[in-house]
Protein backbone atom coordinates (compact mmCIF):
# COMPACT_ATOMS: atom_id res chain seq x y z
CA UNK A 1 0.00 0.00 0.00
CA UNK A 2 1.76 3.26 -0.91
CA UNK A 3 -0.06 7.11 -0.31
CA UNK A 4 -0.90 7.79 -4.08
CA UNK A 5 -2.78 9.77 -6.42
CA UNK A 6 -5.92 8.14 -7.75
CA UNK A 7 -6.50 7.55 -11.45
CA UNK A 8 -8.21 10.47 -12.91
CA UNK A 9 -9.42 8.65 -16.00
CA UNK A 10 -11.39 6.09 -13.90
CA UNK A 11 -14.42 6.45 -12.10
CA UNK A 12 -14.42 7.10 -8.35
CA UNK A 13 -16.47 4.34 -8.32
CA UNK A 14 -17.67 1.49 -10.46
CA UNK A 15 -20.28 -1.34 -9.00
CA UNK A 16 -20.11 -3.94 -11.01
CA UNK A 17 -22.75 -7.28 -11.12
CA UNK A 18 -23.36 -6.33 -7.39
CA UNK A 19 -26.06 -8.74 -5.95
CA UNK A 20 -26.78 -9.49 -2.35
CA UNK A 21 -29.42 -12.47 -1.25
CA UNK A 22 -30.53 -12.61 2.13
CA UNK A 23 -30.76 -16.67 1.76
CA UNK A 24 -33.10 -17.20 -0.57
CA UNK A 25 -34.82 -13.75 -1.24
CA UNK A 26 -32.86 -11.23 -3.55
CA UNK A 27 -31.78 -8.05 -2.03
CA UNK A 28 -30.73 -6.49 -4.96
CA UNK A 29 -29.17 -8.40 -8.41
CA UNK A 30 -27.00 -7.55 -11.33
CA UNK A 31 -26.66 -3.71 -10.17
CA UNK A 32 -24.08 -2.02 -12.65
CA UNK A 33 -22.94 1.97 -12.33
CA UNK A 34 -20.04 4.21 -12.55
CA UNK A 35 -20.07 7.58 -10.63
CA UNK A 36 -17.62 10.38 -11.56
CA UNK A 37 -15.67 12.72 -9.08
CA UNK A 38 -18.18 15.64 -7.90
CA UNK A 39 -21.50 13.72 -9.78
CA UNK A 40 -24.77 12.72 -6.94
CA UNK A 41 -27.01 10.35 -8.32
CA UNK A 42 -29.82 9.10 -6.59
CA UNK A 43 -31.60 5.87 -6.22
CA UNK A 44 -35.20 6.03 -6.51
CA UNK A 45 -38.25 3.25 -5.74
CA UNK A 46 -40.56 1.99 -3.12
CA UNK A 47 -39.82 0.25 0.52
CA UNK A 48 -38.66 -2.83 -0.25
CA UNK A 49 -37.45 -2.63 -3.47
CA UNK A 50 -33.40 -3.13 -2.88
CA UNK A 51 -32.21 0.24 -1.98
CA UNK A 52 -30.78 0.49 1.26
CA UNK A 53 -29.13 -3.02 0.27
CA UNK A 54 -27.19 -1.90 -2.25
CA UNK A 55 -26.31 1.05 -0.28
CA UNK A 56 -25.20 -1.12 2.61
CA UNK A 57 -23.13 -2.93 -0.03
CA UNK A 58 -21.27 0.03 -0.78
CA UNK A 59 -20.56 0.87 2.32
CA UNK A 60 -18.94 -2.53 3.45
CA UNK A 61 -21.91 -2.68 6.17
CA UNK A 62 -22.66 -5.88 4.83
CA UNK A 63 -21.25 -8.47 2.77
CA UNK A 64 -21.99 -9.29 -0.65
CA UNK A 65 -23.28 -12.08 -2.29
CA UNK A 66 -21.44 -11.44 -5.70
CA UNK A 67 -20.13 -8.70 -7.82
CA UNK A 68 -17.47 -5.74 -6.99
CA UNK A 69 -17.41 -2.31 -5.83
CA UNK A 70 -14.45 -0.51 -7.19
CA UNK A 71 -13.16 2.69 -5.09
CA UNK A 72 -10.83 4.84 -6.74
CA UNK A 73 -9.04 5.05 -3.41
CA UNK A 74 -5.76 6.58 -2.87
CA UNK A 75 -4.73 3.15 -2.68
CA UNK A 76 -5.40 2.17 -6.41
CA UNK A 77 -8.67 1.07 -7.59
CA UNK A 78 -9.78 -1.34 -4.94
CA UNK A 79 -12.34 -3.60 -4.92
CA UNK A 80 -14.33 -3.40 -1.50
CA UNK A 81 -15.84 -6.19 -1.55
CA UNK A 82 -12.57 -8.74 -1.93
CA UNK A 83 -9.66 -6.01 -0.11
CA UNK A 84 -8.48 -6.99 3.63
CA UNK A 85 -10.67 -6.12 6.54
CA UNK A 86 -7.99 -3.37 7.60
CA UNK A 87 -8.08 -1.06 4.46
CA UNK A 88 -11.77 -1.60 4.26
CA UNK A 89 -11.81 0.11 7.99
CA UNK A 90 -9.42 2.65 6.75
CA UNK A 91 -11.30 3.53 3.69
CA UNK A 92 -14.70 3.84 5.10
CA UNK A 93 -13.19 5.77 8.22
CA UNK A 94 -11.75 8.58 6.04
CA UNK A 95 -13.14 8.16 2.78
CA UNK A 96 -16.49 6.90 2.31
CA UNK A 97 -19.13 8.53 4.63
CA UNK A 98 -22.24 6.90 5.53
CA UNK A 99 -25.24 8.74 6.76
CA UNK A 100 -27.93 6.24 8.09
CA UNK A 101 -31.56 6.41 7.86
CA UNK A 102 -32.17 6.16 11.59
CA UNK A 103 -29.48 8.62 13.15
CA UNK A 104 -29.53 6.33 16.14
CA UNK A 105 -27.15 3.71 13.97
CA UNK A 106 -24.70 6.28 12.58
CA UNK A 107 -24.31 8.05 15.76
CA UNK A 108 -23.17 7.52 19.42
CA UNK A 109 -26.14 8.66 22.01
CA UNK A 110 -23.73 8.62 24.86
CA UNK A 111 -21.10 10.70 24.36
CA UNK A 112 -21.06 14.70 23.09
CA UNK A 113 -21.91 15.73 19.89
CA UNK A 114 -18.77 17.43 19.86
CA UNK A 115 -17.24 13.57 20.57
CA UNK A 116 -19.37 12.24 17.92
CA UNK A 117 -17.40 14.61 15.40
CA UNK A 118 -14.13 13.69 17.21
CA UNK A 119 -14.16 9.76 17.00
CA UNK A 120 -13.51 9.90 13.29
CA UNK A 121 -10.80 12.26 13.87
CA UNK A 122 -9.26 10.44 16.65
CA UNK A 123 -9.62 6.84 14.86
CA UNK A 124 -7.53 8.34 12.28
CA UNK A 125 -4.56 9.49 14.88
CA UNK A 126 -5.28 12.75 15.40
CA UNK A 127 -4.48 13.25 19.57
CA UNK A 128 -4.38 17.25 19.97
CA UNK A 129 -7.37 17.93 22.17
CA UNK A 130 -8.10 21.67 21.48
CA UNK A 131 -7.55 21.32 17.72
CA UNK A 132 -9.95 18.26 17.48
CA UNK A 133 -12.54 20.68 19.35
CA UNK A 134 -11.80 23.12 17.27
CA UNK A 135 -12.04 21.00 14.26
CA UNK A 136 -15.43 20.31 15.82
CA UNK A 137 -16.81 23.60 16.78
CA UNK A 138 -16.45 24.56 12.54
CA UNK A 139 -18.42 21.38 11.63
CA UNK A 140 -21.22 22.00 13.99
CA UNK A 141 -21.26 25.28 12.41
CA UNK A 142 -21.12 24.21 8.71
CA UNK A 143 -24.18 22.05 9.43
CA UNK A 144 -25.95 24.87 11.30
CA UNK A 145 -25.67 23.53 14.76
CA UNK A 146 -25.47 26.17 17.63
CA UNK A 147 -21.93 25.76 18.77
CA UNK A 148 -22.88 25.98 22.21
CA UNK A 149 -24.61 22.33 22.22
CA UNK A 150 -20.95 21.02 21.70
CA UNK A 151 -20.84 19.21 24.76
CA UNK A 152 -24.59 18.34 24.87
CA UNK A 153 -25.29 14.79 24.10
CA UNK A 154 -26.94 13.94 20.63
CA UNK A 155 -29.89 12.22 22.57
CA UNK A 156 -31.50 16.39 23.14
CA UNK A 157 -31.06 16.84 19.63
CA UNK A 158 -34.05 17.09 17.51
CA UNK A 159 -34.27 14.61 14.54
CA UNK A 160 -33.32 16.67 12.06
CA UNK A 161 -30.23 18.46 13.66
CA UNK A 162 -29.53 14.80 14.69
CA UNK A 163 -28.87 14.10 11.05
CA UNK A 164 -27.26 16.84 10.49
CA UNK A 165 -24.62 15.59 13.40
CA UNK A 166 -24.42 12.91 11.66
CA UNK A 167 -23.43 15.19 8.06
CA UNK A 168 -20.69 16.89 9.93
CA UNK A 169 -19.45 13.65 11.89
CA UNK A 170 -19.38 12.06 8.40
CA UNK A 171 -17.87 14.89 6.07
CA UNK A 172 -15.04 15.78 9.38
CA UNK A 173 -12.25 13.65 7.90
CA UNK A 174 -12.73 15.12 4.61
CA UNK A 175 -14.00 11.92 2.43
CA UNK A 176 -14.18 11.72 -1.26
CA UNK A 177 -17.89 10.18 -1.58
CA UNK A 178 -21.09 10.38 1.11
CA UNK A 179 -23.99 7.18 0.90
CA UNK A 180 -26.63 8.61 2.20
CA UNK A 181 -29.81 6.73 2.97
CA UNK A 182 -33.28 8.10 3.47
CA UNK A 183 -31.63 11.11 5.19
CA UNK A 184 -34.93 13.27 5.08
CA UNK A 185 -37.57 10.88 6.28
CA UNK A 186 -39.23 11.11 9.08
CA UNK A 187 -38.74 14.82 9.35
CA UNK A 188 -41.13 17.59 8.79
CA UNK A 189 -41.09 19.17 5.52
CA UNK A 190 -39.37 22.32 7.12
CA UNK A 191 -37.00 20.64 8.97
CA UNK A 192 -36.30 19.21 5.23
CA UNK A 193 -35.96 21.75 3.56
CA UNK A 194 -32.86 22.87 5.87
CA UNK A 195 -31.42 19.41 5.95
CA UNK A 196 -31.34 19.40 1.72
CA UNK A 197 -30.26 23.03 1.75
CA UNK A 198 -27.08 22.51 4.16
CA UNK A 199 -25.89 19.36 1.75
CA UNK A 200 -26.61 20.64 -1.57
CA UNK A 201 -23.84 23.59 -0.48
CA UNK A 202 -21.30 21.19 0.90
CA UNK A 203 -21.91 19.14 -1.68
CA UNK A 204 -21.14 21.55 -4.50
CA UNK A 205 -18.86 23.25 -2.17
CA UNK A 206 -16.89 20.51 -1.42
CA UNK A 207 -17.17 18.69 -5.03
CA UNK A 208 -18.63 15.41 -2.84
CA UNK A 209 -20.01 12.77 -5.11
CA UNK A 210 -22.75 11.30 -3.09
CA UNK A 211 -25.36 8.40 -3.22
CA UNK A 212 -28.61 9.38 -2.35
CA UNK A 213 -31.28 6.91 -1.73
CA UNK A 214 -34.84 7.76 -0.84
CA UNK A 215 -38.72 7.55 -2.19
CA UNK A 216 -38.69 11.52 -2.22
CA UNK A 217 -38.62 12.26 -5.96
CA UNK A 218 -38.48 16.13 -5.03
CA UNK A 219 -35.63 15.44 -2.73
CA UNK A 220 -34.33 13.60 -5.64
CA UNK A 221 -34.28 16.16 -8.53
CA UNK A 222 -32.95 18.69 -6.19
CA UNK A 223 -29.94 17.00 -5.35
CA UNK A 224 -29.16 14.49 -8.13
CA UNK A 225 -27.57 14.69 -11.53
CA UNK A 226 -28.27 11.32 -12.55
CA UNK A 227 -31.01 8.81 -10.94
CA UNK A 228 -31.37 5.23 -11.16
CA UNK A 229 -35.07 3.33 -10.20
CA UNK A 230 -35.08 0.39 -8.65
CA UNK A 231 -38.18 -2.51 -8.21
CA UNK A 232 -37.93 -5.72 -6.69
CA UNK A 233 -33.91 -5.45 -6.10
CA UNK A 234 -33.23 -4.31 -10.19
CA UNK A 235 -32.14 -1.19 -11.83
CA UNK A 236 -35.39 -1.28 -14.20
CA UNK A 237 -34.49 2.70 -15.64
CA UNK A 238 -31.88 5.11 -14.96
CA UNK A 239 -30.95 8.58 -16.60
CA UNK A 240 -30.05 11.85 -16.37
CA UNK A 241 -32.70 13.14 -12.96
CA UNK A 242 -34.62 15.29 -15.98
CA UNK A 243 -35.15 12.43 -18.24
CA UNK A 244 -36.16 10.22 -15.13
CA UNK A 245 -38.90 12.39 -13.91
CA UNK A 246 -39.97 14.09 -17.09
CA UNK A 247 -40.21 11.39 -19.34
CA UNK A 248 -40.57 7.93 -17.81
CA UNK A 249 -40.26 5.07 -20.09
CA UNK A 250 -40.52 2.15 -18.17
CA UNK A 251 -43.95 1.32 -16.63
CA UNK A 252 -42.94 1.27 -13.39
CA UNK A 253 -41.27 4.63 -13.48
CA UNK A 254 -44.42 6.11 -15.17
CA UNK A 255 -46.40 4.68 -12.20
CA UNK A 256 -43.67 6.16 -9.70
CA UNK A 257 -44.10 9.44 -10.87
CA UNK A 258 -47.75 10.04 -11.75
CA UNK A 259 -48.60 8.85 -8.41
CA UNK A 260 -46.62 11.95 -6.64
CA UNK A 261 -49.32 14.84 -5.67
CA UNK A 262 -47.70 18.17 -7.04
CA UNK A 263 -48.37 20.32 -4.09
CA UNK B 1 -22.05 30.27 -42.16
CA UNK B 2 -22.04 26.90 -40.00
CA UNK B 3 -24.80 25.53 -38.24
CA UNK B 4 -24.33 25.29 -34.37
CA UNK B 5 -27.29 22.67 -33.98
CA UNK B 6 -28.57 19.83 -36.80
CA UNK B 7 -31.28 18.06 -35.79
CA UNK B 8 -31.38 15.28 -38.12
CA UNK B 9 -34.17 12.98 -38.19
CA UNK B 10 -35.13 12.91 -35.02
CA UNK B 11 -38.40 11.10 -33.70
CA UNK B 12 -39.90 11.12 -30.75
CA UNK B 13 -43.27 8.93 -29.54
CA UNK B 14 -44.24 8.40 -25.80
CA UNK B 15 -45.79 5.05 -24.66
CA UNK B 16 -48.13 5.82 -21.63
CA UNK B 17 -47.98 2.30 -20.01
CA UNK B 18 -50.67 3.11 -17.62
CA UNK B 19 -53.43 4.04 -20.18
CA UNK B 20 -53.64 1.76 -22.10
CA UNK B 21 -50.49 1.52 -23.60
CA UNK B 22 -51.37 4.53 -25.75
CA UNK B 23 -48.87 6.03 -28.13
CA UNK B 24 -48.42 9.20 -28.82
CA UNK B 25 -46.26 10.42 -32.20
CA UNK B 26 -44.90 13.38 -31.28
CA UNK B 27 -42.15 14.10 -33.80
CA UNK B 28 -41.32 12.01 -36.90
CA UNK B 29 -38.29 12.33 -38.92
CA UNK B 30 -37.33 16.04 -37.75
CA UNK B 31 -34.52 17.51 -39.34
CA UNK B 32 -33.83 21.23 -39.05
CA UNK B 33 -30.09 23.25 -39.04
CA UNK B 34 -29.71 26.24 -36.94
CA UNK B 35 -27.60 29.20 -36.76
CA UNK B 36 -25.39 31.62 -35.20
CA UNK B 37 -27.16 35.16 -34.45
CA UNK B 38 -30.45 33.83 -35.79
CA UNK B 39 -33.67 33.32 -34.04
CA UNK B 40 -36.18 30.52 -34.74
CA UNK B 41 -39.55 30.51 -33.45
CA UNK B 42 -41.43 27.26 -33.23
CA UNK B 43 -45.59 28.07 -33.71
CA UNK B 44 -48.41 25.46 -33.75
CA UNK B 45 -51.14 24.62 -30.87
CA UNK B 46 -50.61 23.11 -27.56
CA UNK B 47 -49.24 19.56 -28.03
CA UNK B 48 -47.76 19.94 -31.65
CA UNK B 49 -44.35 19.49 -29.77
CA UNK B 50 -42.74 22.72 -29.34
CA UNK B 51 -42.13 21.89 -25.73
CA UNK B 52 -40.84 18.71 -26.68
CA UNK B 53 -38.18 19.50 -29.15
CA UNK B 54 -36.65 22.02 -27.20
CA UNK B 55 -36.16 19.53 -24.25
CA UNK B 56 -35.05 17.17 -26.46
CA UNK B 57 -32.74 19.38 -27.55
CA UNK B 58 -31.86 19.68 -24.05
CA UNK B 59 -31.57 16.00 -23.52
CA UNK B 60 -34.22 16.42 -20.98
CA UNK B 61 -36.40 14.26 -23.05
CA UNK B 62 -34.82 11.22 -24.80
CA UNK B 63 -34.98 11.45 -28.69
CA UNK B 64 -35.52 7.66 -29.73
CA UNK B 65 -34.27 7.90 -33.24
CA UNK B 66 -32.26 10.51 -34.94
CA UNK B 67 -29.19 12.70 -33.76
CA UNK B 68 -29.16 16.28 -32.55
CA UNK B 69 -25.27 17.71 -33.46
CA UNK B 70 -24.41 20.50 -31.38
CA UNK B 71 -21.27 22.61 -31.50
CA UNK B 72 -19.98 22.55 -28.22
CA UNK B 73 -16.08 23.84 -27.74
CA UNK B 74 -15.80 23.53 -31.24
CA UNK B 75 -16.97 19.90 -32.15
CA UNK B 76 -20.04 18.50 -32.75
CA UNK B 77 -21.18 16.57 -29.86
CA UNK B 78 -24.58 14.17 -30.33
CA UNK B 79 -26.72 15.10 -27.33
CA UNK B 80 -28.56 11.57 -27.93
CA UNK B 81 -25.42 9.49 -27.04
CA UNK B 82 -23.17 12.01 -25.19
CA UNK B 83 -22.35 10.97 -21.65
CA UNK B 84 -23.42 12.44 -18.56
CA UNK B 85 -20.67 14.74 -17.94
CA UNK B 86 -20.43 16.12 -21.54
CA UNK B 87 -24.32 16.66 -21.23
CA UNK B 88 -23.50 18.50 -17.61
CA UNK B 89 -20.43 20.56 -19.93
CA UNK B 90 -22.68 21.32 -22.28
CA UNK B 91 -25.86 22.61 -20.36
CA UNK B 92 -23.24 24.73 -18.04
CA UNK B 93 -21.36 26.51 -21.56
CA UNK B 94 -23.25 26.27 -24.74
CA UNK B 95 -27.07 25.35 -24.46
CA UNK B 96 -29.06 27.51 -21.79
CA UNK B 97 -32.52 26.66 -21.62
CA UNK B 98 -35.07 28.88 -19.42
CA UNK B 99 -38.53 27.23 -18.65
CA UNK B 100 -41.74 28.09 -18.39
CA UNK B 101 -41.62 27.98 -14.54
CA UNK B 102 -39.06 28.36 -11.87
CA UNK B 103 -38.26 25.57 -9.94
CA UNK B 104 -37.63 27.07 -6.56
CA UNK B 105 -35.40 25.97 -3.98
CA UNK B 106 -36.28 26.85 -0.55
CA UNK B 107 -34.41 28.78 2.01
CA UNK B 108 -31.90 29.63 -1.57
CA UNK B 109 -32.21 33.51 -2.03
CA UNK B 110 -33.41 34.59 -5.40
CA UNK B 111 -29.88 36.64 -5.64
CA UNK B 112 -28.04 33.40 -5.40
CA UNK B 113 -30.62 31.61 -7.63
CA UNK B 114 -30.01 34.04 -10.32
CA UNK B 115 -26.43 33.97 -10.32
CA UNK B 116 -25.78 30.15 -9.88
CA UNK B 117 -24.58 29.73 -13.63
CA UNK B 118 -22.13 31.95 -13.44
CA UNK B 119 -20.82 30.25 -10.05
CA UNK B 120 -20.92 26.89 -11.79
CA UNK B 121 -19.16 28.67 -14.25
CA UNK B 122 -15.73 29.62 -11.38
CA UNK B 123 -17.27 33.19 -11.63
CA UNK B 124 -15.96 34.53 -8.53
CA UNK B 125 -18.65 35.61 -5.98
CA UNK B 126 -18.34 39.28 -5.98
CA UNK B 127 -18.84 39.32 -9.94
CA UNK B 128 -21.56 36.92 -10.05
CA UNK B 129 -23.47 39.19 -7.32
CA UNK B 130 -22.86 42.60 -9.21
CA UNK B 131 -23.89 40.85 -12.48
CA UNK B 132 -27.01 39.43 -10.74
CA UNK B 133 -27.82 42.78 -9.12
CA UNK B 134 -28.20 44.50 -12.35
CA UNK B 135 -30.25 42.00 -14.37
CA UNK B 136 -32.79 41.93 -10.97
CA UNK B 137 -32.65 45.66 -11.37
CA UNK B 138 -33.80 45.47 -15.16
CA UNK B 139 -36.18 43.24 -14.94
CA UNK B 140 -37.86 45.35 -11.88
CA UNK B 141 -37.44 43.24 -9.36
CA UNK B 142 -37.85 45.42 -6.24
CA UNK B 143 -34.26 45.59 -4.29
CA UNK B 144 -36.05 44.42 -0.99
CA UNK B 145 -37.04 40.81 -2.40
CA UNK B 146 -32.86 39.81 -3.49
CA UNK B 147 -31.88 38.19 -0.65
CA UNK B 148 -35.60 36.35 0.07
CA UNK B 149 -36.45 32.99 -1.36
CA UNK B 150 -38.43 33.25 -4.23
CA UNK B 151 -40.40 30.21 -3.23
CA UNK B 152 -42.99 33.08 -2.31
CA UNK B 153 -42.67 35.63 -4.91
CA UNK B 154 -46.01 35.62 -7.37
CA UNK B 155 -46.38 34.55 -10.93
CA UNK B 156 -45.01 36.91 -12.64
CA UNK B 157 -41.91 37.35 -10.31
CA UNK B 158 -40.66 33.91 -10.51
CA UNK B 159 -40.91 33.83 -13.83
CA UNK B 160 -38.60 36.95 -14.39
CA UNK B 161 -36.05 35.34 -11.95
CA UNK B 162 -36.45 32.59 -13.98
CA UNK B 163 -35.35 34.81 -16.48
CA UNK B 164 -32.76 36.68 -15.04
CA UNK B 165 -30.95 33.20 -14.47
CA UNK B 166 -31.25 31.99 -17.67
CA UNK B 167 -29.54 35.23 -19.07
CA UNK B 168 -26.92 36.43 -16.69
CA UNK B 169 -24.36 33.75 -18.30
CA UNK B 170 -24.40 33.61 -22.45
CA UNK B 171 -24.74 30.82 -24.12
CA UNK B 172 -24.03 29.96 -28.04
CA UNK B 173 -27.87 28.54 -27.91
CA UNK B 174 -30.60 29.26 -26.00
CA UNK B 175 -33.77 27.88 -25.42
CA UNK B 176 -36.71 29.70 -24.46
CA UNK B 177 -40.30 28.03 -23.35
CA UNK B 178 -42.64 30.54 -22.99
CA UNK B 179 -40.19 33.50 -21.53
CA UNK B 180 -43.13 36.16 -22.12
CA UNK B 181 -46.14 34.35 -20.56
CA UNK B 182 -47.52 35.63 -17.23
CA UNK B 183 -45.55 39.09 -17.95
CA UNK B 184 -46.80 42.76 -17.68
CA UNK B 185 -46.08 44.59 -20.95
CA UNK B 186 -42.75 46.30 -19.69
CA UNK B 187 -41.22 43.43 -18.44
CA UNK B 188 -42.11 41.55 -21.43
CA UNK B 189 -40.23 44.58 -23.51
CA UNK B 190 -37.33 44.29 -21.34
CA UNK B 191 -37.39 40.72 -22.00
CA UNK B 192 -37.64 41.16 -26.00
CA UNK B 193 -34.64 43.20 -25.56
CA UNK B 194 -32.93 40.61 -23.88
CA UNK B 195 -33.70 38.13 -26.46
CA UNK B 196 -32.38 40.62 -29.58
CA UNK B 197 -29.41 40.84 -27.08
CA UNK B 198 -28.12 37.70 -26.64
CA UNK B 199 -28.86 37.36 -30.96
CA UNK B 200 -26.87 40.36 -31.80
CA UNK B 201 -23.95 39.27 -29.64
CA UNK B 202 -24.07 35.61 -31.70
CA UNK B 203 -26.32 33.37 -29.96
CA UNK B 204 -28.53 31.39 -31.77
CA UNK B 205 -32.14 31.23 -30.03
CA UNK B 206 -34.89 28.96 -30.85
CA UNK B 207 -38.08 30.10 -28.65
CA UNK B 208 -42.33 29.22 -28.42
CA UNK B 209 -44.21 32.34 -27.98
CA UNK B 210 -47.69 32.26 -28.10
CA UNK B 211 -48.29 36.21 -28.32
CA UNK B 212 -48.54 37.27 -32.18
CA UNK B 213 -47.31 40.81 -30.87
CA UNK B 214 -43.81 39.57 -29.48
CA UNK B 215 -43.30 36.73 -32.32
CA UNK B 216 -43.81 39.96 -34.67
CA UNK B 217 -41.49 42.27 -32.47
CA UNK B 218 -38.75 39.04 -32.57
CA UNK B 219 -39.12 38.13 -36.62
CA UNK B 220 -36.78 35.58 -37.25
CA UNK B 221 -37.97 32.85 -39.10
CA UNK B 222 -41.07 30.82 -38.33
CA UNK B 223 -41.60 26.81 -38.16
CA UNK B 224 -44.80 25.23 -38.44
CA UNK B 225 -44.81 22.47 -35.83
CA UNK B 226 -47.68 21.08 -36.53
CA UNK B 227 -46.58 19.57 -40.16
CA UNK B 228 -44.93 16.96 -38.16
CA UNK B 229 -42.34 15.86 -40.91
CA UNK B 230 -40.02 17.97 -42.27
CA UNK B 231 -37.39 16.71 -44.75
CA UNK B 232 -34.28 18.64 -44.07
CA UNK B 233 -33.92 20.13 -47.82
CA UNK B 234 -36.49 21.83 -47.58
CA UNK B 235 -36.36 24.23 -44.72
CA UNK B 236 -35.08 27.68 -45.88
CA UNK B 237 -32.27 29.73 -43.03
Amino acid sequence: MTGNVPDKSLPLLKVQNLSKFYGKNMGCHDINFELAEGEVIGVVGESGSGKSTLLKCIAGKINTTNGSVFFNSLYGFVDLCQCDELLLRQLTRTQIGYVTQNSVDGLRMNISAGGNIGERLMANGMRNYSQIRKIALEWLEKVEIETNRIDDLPTTFSGGMQQRLQIAANLVTDPKIILMDEPTSGLDVSVQARLIDVLRKLVSRLRLSMILVTHDLAVARMLSHRLYVMKEGKIVESGLSDQILDDPREPYTQLLVSSVLKP
Amino acid sequence: MEAVLKIINISKDFVLHHQDGTRLQVLDHFSMEFFPGKITLLNGPSGAGKSTLLRMIYAGYRTCRGNIMVKHKDHFVDMVQASPATIYDIRLHTIGYVSQFLRVVPRVSALDTVIEPLIQRGVSESKAREKGRQILRRLRIPENLWHLSATTFSGGEQQRINLARGFIASYPIMLLDEPTASLDPDNRDTVLNLIKEAVRSGSCVIGVFHNQGDQEKIGGRAVDMTRKYFHPTEVEH
